[in-house]
């Protein structure tokens, strides 16, 4: 397995245990409310510095663990995986945020509106890592 | 899946008949991943006319001595 397919699982991983949090601790408000919490900048930021300690700290221990590879540059099939996978991304990121949106026509709840486009990004940034891993094994 | 390029290779071949040459060294000498040298070899990926003839000129023959059209 490639250092970048390597990164891939690990940065997928590591967002999906983050979303999973965030998003626990997003019911767990909204439980207590009785109603779709608001946004909370408290569980916003936690969940950004818990994927960025996460990631440092995965990517430092890979780079020691490959550090040849991790020294390279993408080379030409590595690129266009890295291409294709953040192009349809792209559409998942899409697809989520005209979601949110057509919800928010209908409901008019901006708090939902706020997690549904929140939820899009992390769902968004997951889906990249999971293409390409799918690109890396099946190819281009 | 996504569909397998109509372009065929003799590269496992070239690289056995070169003191069987490893993957790696072959990748190491047109400035690619190993896995990127595998990828071709199975005919997952089909390299950049650059990398194309790098590999040519690695094994010291012709472009279609290397690759072919399938189609």
């Amino acid at each position: 397995m490639s250092f970048r397919e390597i990164s891939a699982w690990v940065m997928g991983s590591i967002l999906i245990v983050a979303g999973i949090y965030y998003f626990k601790m997003v019911a767990w408000a909204s439980s207590t409310l009785g109603e779709v919490s608001p946004p909370v900048i408290g569980f916003v930021i936690a969940y950004v510095v818990l994927v960025v300690i996460a990631s440092a700290i995965a990517m430092s221990v890979l780079g020691v663990a490959n550090h040849k590879e991790a020294n390279m540059a993408a080379d030409e099939r590595e690129k266009q995986v890295i291409d294709k996978a953040g192009h349809w991304s792209g559409y998942v990121m899409g697809f989520g945020v005209v979601t949110g949106l057509l919800h928010y026509a209908v409901n008019q709840n901006g708090n939902m509106l706020f997690h549904i486009c929140f939820a899009s990004l992390m769902t968004s940034q997951i889906s990249e890592y999971v293409f390409q891993i799918f690109l890396f094994r099946r190819g281009v | 899946m996504p569909k397998r390029p109509p372009i065929t290779n003799r590269v496992r071949e070239l690289r056995d008949a070169h003191d069987q040459m490893s993957q790696a060294a072959l990748a190491k000498a047109i400035g690619v991943t190993r896995q990127t040298v595998i990828a071709i070899e199975q005919g997952r990926y089909s390299p950049s006319l650059e990398s194309a003839f790098r590999i040519s000129r690695v094994f010291g023959v012709g472009l279609e001595d290397v690759f072919g059209w399938e189609g």
